[in-house]
């Protein structure tokens, strides 16, 4: 994997209307390479974001790079590079599998049609059925399908789990970890689901409210992070939120030899889970960004 | 299959009910045009003496009685010949864009291309050769039932049944086309996109028939009022010359009070009590009428088919620049 950035973000600011912020001064690297999972809660500036590498949306304030181009400026070189799921992604009912393959070669150059029939095939999609009959797990890999057949350096796919059964969505995972794994890709997929990421994901940022709260390998994430019972009062406290059970747990922050379950002074503490990291973080950050200025 | 059939083949099925409703409107109405064109060949055919419309003629009043039967139903087929090109056209247009954007499929189709421009050109290129084949066919054949229904005249220099048939159709179309997928781009919602085209192509149609009644005007032949004019010549109006020279339109006179106007055009602002004729010495000015013979038909006909087909480009152009800013969403 190398460590040069792929998709990056300068002071990435985005304001809808005239007070909210949607974004709020994002400074971000996507290394070349491997999964990287966005996650953040409902209305986190996750699809905004992915928006604005896609060249959908203009930043208010800073700067985005796709593979070092502003999609803004030049949308169709930034675009070379990318291949997209929108958020529940939309087929054209009037077409089949294959009219969706036919119409992806159409309009753009070099299109793998081989590669992505491969795909579906692999996955017993019908090439012949109609784009409108297809089940809501089917029609998100035609998707992922279309983007893969573009052969592009990375895969942006904005929720593309949010709308799918737990077969489904690990199903759409295992494809895109494979195409990344078999041919060097890199993906950044957004989610507010940790759980649906955990297996997916080399890396992972947490989005707050327009804010990244963590960026981080996941290895390393977890690694530096554990939980404690009773965390008040320490000093490397990242925030506190609710277990399953309905006690308070907070999570904390260690460095990376001292994370396995041990005691130490201050109370009991265990390895942190991927969604508890998550969800510690969310929790140090409930104040809404009112402002990006 | 070929790139160009396989390219055919997505953009019907793409707009399938739109260039379903478009090509079954056509065949309707090319059939319903030709069978009254043939009707109106076939009782000219059979009256020689009376092509000449020479109402009054004793031996040509069963023709003329049979011909002005069938030529009202030919004229609501040139009617809506005159139609078709707005409808088509804001049919086909409307939805290009639009509907992309209402169901969502914007956002993969314009990541997928390699840029949006080449994407709108495509579907664009569709729907003006659809439309372009279908206009044609109804501008040829609207020709043959307006020389049907005029006889006497020489169509091809003649400003009867005008916009009604030739070439214009076929401009009118591109330009309403242009017009919708422009307006679909903006409103992003098909339904609405329709209604509102609707609304803005009685906007750009009526200023280009303004525009070209003010261009088509400098050059007309002014005549004295109640002249009888050759038929096909194109009235463009009436403008009044007043006693000093100056030339005004009739808006001048509607400003007026209590103007009075004899059979040859003249015209006076009061009565004479004592005869309760006109006051000659109150003589404001002289009506005469405004017309284009109707040798300039081929010019003006070009001309305005010109300007469709400019507009057209440059709503074109518009439409490209809201397509490149837009979001893929409503």
């Amino acid at each position: 994997m190398s460590a040069e950035p792929i998709l990056t973000t300068r002071d990435l600011a985005k304001r809808y209307g005239r007070r909210t912020w949607a974004l709020a001064g994002i400074d971000l690297d996507v290394p070349e390479g491997g999964v990287t999972a966005l996650v953040g809660p409902n209305a986190a500036g996750k699809s905004t974001l992915i928006k604005t590498w896609v060249g959908f949306e203009r930043p208010t304030r800073g700067r985005v790079t796709v593979a070092g181009i502003d999609p803004w400026k030049d949308r169709s070189a930034a675009l070379a590079h990318l291949g997209y799921v929108a958020q529940s992604p939309s087929l054209y009912d009037a077409l089949t599998v294959d009219e969706h393959l036919d119409l992806a070669s159409q309009l753009r150059p070099g299109f793998d049609r081989a590669y992505a029939r491969q795909r579906l095939d692999e996955l017993g999609i019908p090439a012949g059925q109609s784009a409108k009959s297809l089940s809501g797990g089917q029609q998100a890999q035609v998707a992922l399908a279309l983007a893969l057949g573009t052969r592009a350096e990375v895969l942006l796919l904005d929720e593309p789990l949010a709308s799918l059964d737990p077969l489904a969505r690990r199903e759409f995972l295992h494809v895109v970890t494979d195409a990344v794994r078999s041919g060097g890709q890199t993906a950044l997929l957004s989610s507010h689901i940790v759980t649906d990421v955990e297996q997916a994901c080399d890396r992972l940022v947490v989005l707050g409210v327009g804010r990244v709260l963590l960026d981080d390998t996941v290895a390393h994430a977890l690694a530096t992070h554990a939980i404690s019972a009773d965390g008040s009062g320490r000093s490397d406290r990242v925030g506190e939120f609710a277990d399953p059970a309905g006690s308070r747990v907070t999570l904390v922050q260690q460095a990376a030899e001292s994370t396995a379950e041990s005691r130490v002074e201050g109370g009991t503490l265990r390895p942190a889970t991927l969604e508890e990291v998550v969800l510690g973080y969310l929790a140090s950050s409930r104040a809404p960004a009112a402002s990006a200025a | 299959m070929t790139a160009v059939g396989r390219w055919l083949n997505l953009s019907y099925r793409l707009q399938r009910w739109e260039v379903l409703a478009a090509v079954t409107g056509t065949i309707l109405l090319l059939g319903v045009s030709l069978w009254w064109s043939r009707e109106l060949h076939t009782l000219t055919d059979a009256y020689p003496r009376c092509r000449g419309l020479a109402v009054g003629a004793a031996e040509c009043e069963p023709f003329y009685l049979q011909f002005q039967g069938i030529a009202k139903w030919g004229q609501l087929a040139l009617h809506a010949s005159w139609a078709a090109p707005f409808g088509m056209g804001l049919v086909l247009g409307v939805p290009l864009v639009s509907r992309e954007i209402e169901h969502g499929t914007a956002a993969m189709a314009w990541t997928l291309s390699s840029s949006r421009e080449q994407w709108l050109g495509t579907r664009v290129a569709f729907a003006v050769l659809l439309l372009i084949v279908l206009l044609a066919g109804i501008a040829a054949v609207s020709e043959l039932l307006a020389s049907a229904l005029s006889p006497a005249q020489q169509l091809a220099s003649d400003f009867t049944w005008y916009g009604q048939r030739g070439p214009l159709i076929v401009a009118r179309g591109l330009a309403a086309l242009a017009l919708g997928a422009g307006v679909g781009a903006v409103i992003g919602r098909a339904l609405p996109g329709l209604l509102l085209a609707g609304f803005a192509s009685a906007l750009l149609f009526t200023a280009i028939s303004l525009g070209m009644d003010r261009w088509n005007g400098s050059e007309a032949v002014a005549l004295p009022y109640g002249v009888e004019t050759e038929p096909g010549v194109l009235q463009l109006g009436r403008q009044v010359v007043l006693s000093n020279g100056d030339v005004v339109g009739d808006a001048y006179l509607a400003s007026l009070e209590n103007i009075l106007i004899d059979g040859d055009g003249s015209v006076y602002a009061r009565f004479d009590p004592a005869t309760g004729l006109p006051d000659r010495s109150s003589l404001v000015g002289r009506y005469r009428q405004l017309v284009l013979p109707g040798a300039s038909y081929p010019e003006i006909i070009a001309r305005e088919s010109a300007v469709a087909v400019g507009s057209a480009l440059l709503l074109l152009v518009g439409t490209i620049g809201i397509v490149r800013r837009r979001r893929p969403s409503p």
